[in-house]
């Protein structure tokens, strides 16, 4: 059993396995409750187009995946406070337009590159010195970010409006939100691949939604259940010989149906009924 | 005649889709309770929008504590308290009592900082002020329609405001809470000496406490103390409806045709 951890992979993958399914679920919450799923959504989609053209011209993966999903956030965002489109529609657009980009790149190589494919549907037990010092870096920095800023976002979260009625700089805070939500996605993208990332994002906050009415004790929750999730993840993807995003997300999912049959808000409302 | 806190003068207020009012001269002294009435879509709340410098004239001039729109900074709305309309709270929405009203003191804390000892008291006051300061603890989505808008109420006078700004705070509640609401409205504009702007479209529950009604729809059609204003060619004139005036003794009854239906 504890064999394991004198794997350096294993150590590495069980640290990225804590941090990024901390990193997840703390901005998930945020993501729930402005509604934001899609467009983190659209957002990992366009972070994957950036890792293959990085891989294409031979650049770094992640400062392209970074430039990809902060320029597809910061459009949908500014579409939508300018009232041209609504986000779920400009978000589909782009959603489409840098996934066929990211088949052009892939399309484009001389061969199969199966490194590539690793982003696409992760794999944590793969990720090496570098990766974790990135994850570490930017994981610090988004973490602080949020702890800085927690009552501020926490205001426009519930009311956008009357948080800048109260003289809170409310659209530079949500355009912060929304970079700070490409930068997650970015850093797990490795780990759990682009078309898995969202379910760590979305589903431990989703759970944790179900058990709360405190959004301080909603962190908490959702932060259990993401480094609950992930590293359970790790764990049966080595035991096993599972595939490590499928593992975690599924693991993740598991655990939001347990919230939901057990939620005592919803308890409360057939009571009521 | 003490200086007026808000002043428009000649101001239009556009929003990218097109003009909301027109032309709007008004002049709101400290301390007054003015109820704003006007049909649905009638330019109440960017009237309100333009005082909070949300929304800044195209043509002629804003004023609030004799700061231009563009020139109204964060210290300066903190002292505007804002109840904006809402349909109802997210039941859902993970928040207590006690975390909504802090809300209210948050510009006031500034970036970076969190809340101290004194921002906690007022807190506390705030909530007592409107008779919630029981249920600190209870979640938002608990609590009546009537006693979300009190919680709200104190959080916009955490901020210590002396201008408190209410939009359609009686909507979709039963009447006996609506005159709760507006008695609790008008004792704190005596207790606390603040300015009040009350908008609404149900002119009988507001008429006895305003001292002066502003009936706008579009632009400014008149402004004056309830017995003035409120006469049947004036209403008739913004509802575009049959009107009925009564004057008793307990006041101005107005009953405006079928506008509900059509509203």
């Amino acid at each position: 059993m504890l064999e394991m951890l004198s794997y350096e992979f294993m150590q590495r993958a069980l640290i990225a396995a804590v941090i990024i399914g901390l990193l997840c679920s703390v901005i998930g919450v945020f993501v729930v409750l402005r509604n934001l799923s899609f467009i983190g959504a659209g957002t990992s989609h366009a972070a994957f187009a950036g890792v293959t053209l990085g891989y294409l011209v031979g650049v770094s993966p992640i400062a392209l995946a970074i430039l990809f999903s902060l320029s597809t956030a910061w459009t949908v965002g500014f579409l939508n406070r300018k009232g041209y489109l609504k986000m779920d529609a400009s978000t589909g657009i782009f959603y489409s337009l840098t996934m066929a980009l990211a088949v052009l790149f892939i399309g484009l190589m001389k061969g199969y590159n199966a490194e590539v494919y690793g982003y696409l549907f992760g794999s944590i037990l793969s990720v090496d010195t570098g990766d974790l010092w990135i994850i570490l870096s930017l994981g610090a920095g988004v973490l602080l970010t949020v702890y800085a800023f927690f009552k501020e976002f926490h205001f426009i979260t519930f009311d956008e409006e009357m948080a800048r009625a109260t003289g809170i700089p409310a659209v530079r805070l949500s355009f912060l939100l929304l970079t700070l939500l490409a930068i997650t996605i970015v850093i797990s993208l490795k780990a759990v691949g682009a078309i898995l990332v969202f379910a760590l994002i979305v589903t431990p906050a989703a759970a944790a939604y179900q058990l709360t009415h405190s959004m301080i004790r909603m962190f908490f929750y959702a932060a259990a259940i993401g480094i609950g999730g992930s590293v359970g993840g790790v764990l049966l993807s080595y035991w096993f010989n599972l595939p490590s995003g499928a593992a975690i997300v599924l693991l993740v999912t598991a655990l939001f149906f347990l919230a939901v049959l057990f939620s005592p808000k919803r308890r409360m409302k057939r009571a009521e009924i | 005649m003490k200086p007026p806190v808000i002043q428009f003068s000649d101001a239009t207020l556009a929003y990218p889709r097109g003009i909301a009012l027109r032309h709007v001269t008004l002049s709101i002294a400290q301390g007054e309770f003015i109820g704003i009435i006007g049909p649905n879509g009638s330019g109440k709340t960017t009237l309100l929008k333009a005082i909070l410098g949300l929304l800044c004239p195209t043509e002629g001039t804003v004023r609030v504590f004799d700061c231009s729109c563009h020139k109204l900074r964060c210290h300066h709305r903190a002292r505007i308290g804002y109840l904006p309309q809402k349909d109802q709270v997210d039941p859902d929405f993970p928040i207590t009592v006690r975390e909504t009203v802090m809300m209210g003191r948050y510009g006031a804390i500034g970036l970076l900082r969190r809340p101290s000892d004194t921002d906690r008291e007022l807190v506390h006051r705030a909530l007592e002020a409107v008779e919630m300061d029981k249920q600190i603890d209870a979640p938002l989505g608990h609590l009546s329609g009537g006693q979300q808008q009190r919680v709200l109420i104190a959080r916009a006078l955490a901020q210590q405001p002396e201008v408190l700004l209410l939009d359609e705070p009686t909507t979709g509640i039963d009447a006996p809470t609506q005159h709760s609401i507006i008695r609790l409205v008008s004792r704190l504009h005596r207790e606390m000496k603040l300015t009040i702007l009350f908008v609404t479209h149900d002119i009988n529950t507001i008429s006895p406490y305003a001292d002066r009604i502003a009936l706008i729809n579009r632009k400014l059609f008149a402004v004056g103390p309830p017995s003035e204003v409120l006469n049947k060619e004036t209403l008739s004139e913004i509802y575009g409806k049959q009107v009925v005036v009564t004057t008793k003794e307990e006041g101005i009854f107005v009953i405006v045709g079928d506008y509900h239906h059509h509203a």
